[in-house]
């Protein structure tokens, strides 16, 4: 269980010019090994430029990013290899693909990694199922498969290297909610049965809730909370005061408790609501 | 329908290909829109809503049925040219990526860049562009650079660049998909207000069902055609038929749903799953405690 460890990073786009931009400003934070760590943060806030210095993709410029307790940028030739350890999807993967066969694009990252034919064959097909990728479209073209499949093979891909952490940025965004739906809980399935590290980055509280075991919040350029998910959504007013909300169940529940009802914090999805009002209604249903 | 701004009579829309041969993404489809109303179009992707859109401003043509817009029918076959670009301004649109809506490099500028195109003398362009700016909140913005704003900026100076068309009718492909929870409500408050305080008539496709739930009107499609269409608050009430379909509810109701699938009943009767809002959904809960 690999985790990922930034010790006072910084990162500033347009360095010594008029454009210059801090995007992250000595950030040091843990990112843990075997859970699904969400990260979210309002636009500009040093999401996107976080998951690019997480597997060597852009350099910080100061400070040290450790896989798995190593420092990738100790040797800058051998920081590739981290590329492997770290597999990274981007925003609206699905304009990435380019093979002629959906088998072969997925196939893209293994066969790079110099792996033999059959591991290959059982890489591909293991991810493939993962994301919800029927075995009858493996031989057509990803080109004529709809917007949420190709996302899907798109992700399938990156999870075909096995990689020991997989970060995506905005994996959902764009989707109906039973296509999120797939696509999370196949990502989530794959954490479950692998073991690995995941980060997934969104703007919605509702799949942060559902989805991840502990919260990353930035704020201009900084982290603003850390915690796991309950925690997090505890923390409503804080939450809203950086852009960010809490997830309709969450309010309700706030409300709820407002108006003098006994329901307890950290309620963020709405089995746990559920779960909660009923304790309630059949306690004061047994006090009569 | 008193005085119907769309009127869409047995549309039939395909998309054809070589491989795949034809596709029918709507059949057979009636709706009418209601001047000056702020209807929410919902179903899952590929379902239709966006070639909907599309079919509206002329941007795709149908292969058969009538849309009449603003008492002019626009599939007709003796449509004038000029007839076509006045329906093209009457129906602004605003899409989902705000990057790839801004022209210029000066967010004024942007927002000029449409009523440049339409000939409009400088003098009336300086005034729709101060008061496109003032509609949406973005009057300090003016001499910014938009790549230096937030997403919900963004799409809020996109908006604008409408807004300065002076169209009748405004449709929201998914334009808040992309947006943080702050940007999303800037831009769901944005549209109300166009609503509300000007009377725009406003088509809102969205994935999002609590900003379905602040409109007027919710049209549900699925598979092409029309699978609900009602007040947010009766079609939020098919909850099972809804999550058939790939969609979902709002939490409030799903809520209200899983109580009454529990067996909980207020005073004998099962809760009702139209309190959308949080504070109607907390009035439902507490007359329910206080009930038992």
């Amino acid at each position: 269980m690999t985790e990922i460890e930034l010790k006072n990073v910084s990162y500033v786009y347009s360095l010594d010019t008029p454009f210059m931009k801090t995007a992250l400003d000595d950030v040091s934070l843990t990112i843990h090994g075997g859970v699904i760590t969400g990260l979210m943060g309002h636009t500009g806030s040093g999401k996107s430029t976080l998951v690019q210095l997480l597997n060597g993709l852009n350099k910080p410029t100061s400070g040290q990013v450790f896989v798995g307790g190593e420092d990738i940028w100790a040797d800058p030739k051998q920081v590739r290899k981290f590329a492997f350890k770290v597999g990274l999807v981007f925003q609206y993967p699905e304009y990435q693909l380019f093979e002629e066969t959906v088998r072969k694009d997925i196939a893209f990252g293994p066969t790079n990694m110099e792996l033999d034919e059959s591991e290959i064959k059982r890489r591909v097909e293991e991810s493939a199922e993962f994301c919800g990728i029927a075995p009858s479209l493996l031989e057509k073209s990803p080109f004529d498969l709809s917007g949420g499949q190709k996302r899907r093979v798109a992700i399938a891909g990156v999870m075909a290297m096995e990689p020991e952490v997989l970060v995506l940025d905005e994996p959902a965004a764009g989707l109906d909610p039973r296509g999120r739906e797939e696509i999370l809980g196949g990502i989530r399935d794959y954490q479950r049965r692998r073991g690995s590290s995941v980060v997934i980055v969104s703007h919605s509280m509702e799949d942060m809730a559902r989805y991840s075991d502990e919260i990353i919040v930035m704020s201009h350029a900084k982290v603003y909370m850390q915690g796991t998910t309950a925690e997090i959504f505890e923390r409503a007013d804080e939450l809203c005061a950086v852009g960010l909300s809490v997830p309709q169940i969450t309010e309700l529940m706030n409300t709820l408790r407002d108006r003098g009802l006994d329901v307890r914090r950290g309620i963020y999805t709405v089995d746990d609501a559920k779960a909660e009002l009923l304790r309630l209604i059949s306690a004061k249903r047994g006090a009569k | 329908m008193k005085d119907p701004f769309i009127k869409i009579e047995n549309l039939t829309f395909a998309y054809t290909d070589e491989e795949n041969g034809r596709n029918e993404v709507l059949k057979n489809l009636n709706l009418e829109i209601e001047r000056g109303s702020l209807v929410a179009i919902l179903g899952h992707n590929g379902s239709g809503k966006s070639t909907l859109a599309k079919l509206l401003n002329l941007i795709l043509i149908p292969q058969s049925g009538k849309i009449t817009i603003d008492g002019l029918d626009i599939t007709s076959p003796d449509l004038t040219e000029e007839q076509l670009f006045e329906n093209r301004r009457n129906i602004g649109m605003v899409f989902q990526n705000p990057d790839n809506q801004l022209v210029a490099t000066i967010v004024e500028e942007d927002i000029a860049f449409g009523p440049e195109n339409l000939g409009i003398e400088p003098k009336e362009i300086r005034k729709r562009v101060d008061d496109a700016l003032a509609t949406v909140g973005m009057t300090e913005f003016a001499r910014h650079s938009p790549h230096q704003l937030s997403g919900g900026q963004k799409q809020r100076i996109a908006i604008a660049g409408i807004i300065a068309m002076m169209p009748k009718c405004i449709i929201f492909d998914e334009s808040t998909a992309m947006l943080d929870p702050k940007g999303r409500r800037e831009v769901m408050d944005t549209i109300i207000r166009l609503n509300r305080e000007f009377g725009i008539t406003i088509l809102h496709i969205t994935h999002y069902m609590n900003e379905a739930a602040q409109c007027d009107r919710v049209v549900v499609i699925n598979e092409g055609e029309i699978e609900l269409d009602g007040k947010p608050k009766d079609v939020f009430t098919h909850v099972e038929q809804l999550q058939k379909i790939g969609l979902d509810v709002p939490q409030t109701a799903e809520l209200l749903y899983e109580l009454n699938c529990a067996g909980i009943k207020n005073n004998g009767k099962p809760l009702p799953l139209g309190r959308l809002s949080v504070d109607e959904c907390a009035n439902e809960i507490m007359s329910l405690m206080e009930s038992l």
